[in-house]
């Protein structure tokens, strides 16, 4: 916990050129088709979501985004929210290009900053899968497994 | 006297044959099901900005006499927010002679313990509802959806464990005297009850999710219960209902009300219902 706030306390932003490609999402509460309608009507919505390719049998939308577009995570956790439903996985693919990650540094791409959490000192090159720890991102037992303390809005703690 | 032991032992044997298909079909329910209940409510919510239109017909055989009761109650439902759902209704019946609307109802439900797992839910929501109503009182049932004017309050829980829904809910109803001066007649102190449901579900079709146009077939089981605070009488009613749920978006249930048991005076306990809905999501 006090290394987390070191950590947070130390962070230092980099902006860079990366973008957003796609993210994969499991909703949680759910068992009909009625209800996974609801969720993949509401994130049809959000103007910056190109598509939403919906696995109607395990749950999960796999959502692509428009060119150029800002991608905002907590707009789709409370368009999932708005339709009755809880996430309890959140993958985003980011394409990065060359960015150097240190142990004391966060990314912040848009207007997201990224948290790597557990991390060695390595360099991005293309798409990497990032895992999204904040509470309503993942299940509620997963994210009292880690208890992380709160970020403010647009702050993400991550793993790859 | 012979007769009457033949009758009343007859009467018995058919209960039991009943409580038992029923108990046959509630083990029946093993997995896969639904919560869209059709005689009460979940304690999920409606998607936020979304907005449900339903019909609802009721063709109850009114005891003692060779009438049937229709009821028709158009609804509308908005999903508010995440966590509250407010619905309107207004209430005709054929049951004065002529077809009349004879009152109306507001409903609110707001969901306050959200536990989500994946395929599963434990989910608790209460609600209140404020119903007006113009037609005589005929039966000592207290009954909100279209007799009595009045409000009720109460608590919804709904577990969904693994595919297999159900649900309880547990409220108070105060019925007062109805408009167009019909007084509540059988005593202030009998004017009060407490209801108490249990519902299951079962999805029967598809087996297996691909898409959203497949047809959804439901089977479910509902019991409803009232106990009056005031005088002790009470009712036991079963509904099953088959449902049809179309393009993910439309629903028909088609169901049938019988009283099992009852001690209270109730003018048309038994009988079958229609109900109609679609929704359209995100229109606000």
């Amino acid at each position: 916990m006090k290394t987390i706030f070191l950590f947070i306390a130390t962070a230092f932003s980099v902006a860079l050129n990366a973008q957003v490609t796609k993210v994969n999402l499991k909703a949680s509460g759910l068992t009909c088709s009625m209800c996974s309608n609801a969720i993949n009507k509401a994130l049809k919505t959000l103007d910056f979501i190109e598509s939403v390719v919906a696995d109607i049998k395990t749950y999960t939308f796999e959502i692509s985004f428009k060119a150029n577009s800002t991608v905002d995570f907590d707009k789709i956790k409370s368009k999932v929210e708005g339709a009755g439903f809880s996430i309890s996985g959140f993958t985003a693919f980011i394409n990065f290009k060359k960015v150097q990650l240190k142990h004391d540094e966060s990314v912040t791409i848009d207007n997201k900053t990224l948290l790597f959490v557990n991390i060695h000192e390595q360099v991005l090159d293309g798409i990497k899968e990032i895992k999204i720890l904040n509470k309503g991102f993942i299940s509620p037992k997963e994210y009292r497994k880690n208890n992380y303390p709160y970020s403010s809005p647009g702050t993400y703690y991550v793993i790859i | 006297m012979l007769l009457f032991n033949q009758l009343q032992y007859s009467n018995i044997m058919s209960f039991r044959k009943m409580k038992f298909s029923i108990a046959f079909f509630l083990i029946s329910l093993s997995c896969h099901s639904q919560e869209l209940f059709s005689l009460t409510e979940p304690a999920s919510n409606r998607p936020a900005g979304s907005i449900g239109f339903r019909i609802d017909n009721s063709i109850m055989d009114e005891i003692n006499s060779t009438r049937i009761n229709y009821h028709l109650i158009p609804e509308i439902m908005v999903g508010v927010s995440k966590k509250i759902t407010i619905a309107a209704n207004v209430f005709f019946s054929n049951r004065a002679e002529v077809f009349r609307k004879e009152g109306g109802c507001i409903y609110a439900k707001y969901r306050f313990l959200t536990n989500d797992g994946v395929q599963k839910h434990f989910r608790m929501a209460a609600y209140g509802r404020i119903s007006f109503n113009n037609s005589d009182i005929h039966q000592e049932e207290i009954d909100l959806y279209g007799h009595n004017t009045g409000l009720e309050m109460g608590i919804i829980a709904t577990k969904l464990a693994r595919k297999v829904a159900i649900s309880s809910q547990l409220s108070f109803v105060k019925a007062n005297d109805n408009g167009n001066n019909n007084k509540f007649i059988y005593g202030s102190v009998n004017s009060e009850a407490v209801n108490y449901t249990v519902s299951i579900g079962k999805l029967m079709l598809p087996k297996e999710y691909r898409a959203y146009r497949q047809t959804n077939i439901n089977c479910m089981v509902e019991i409803l219960n009232q106990v009056n605070t005031g005088s002790g009488k009470y009712y036991m009613d079963v509904a099953p209902v088959v449902q049809m749920i179309f393009n993910s978006q439309s629903r028909v249930d088609i169901g049938y009300r019988k009283e099992l048991s009852s001690n209270m005076i109730r003018t048309a306990p038994n009988g079958f219902f229609i109900r109609l809905e679609h929704t359209f999501f995100n229109v606000f």
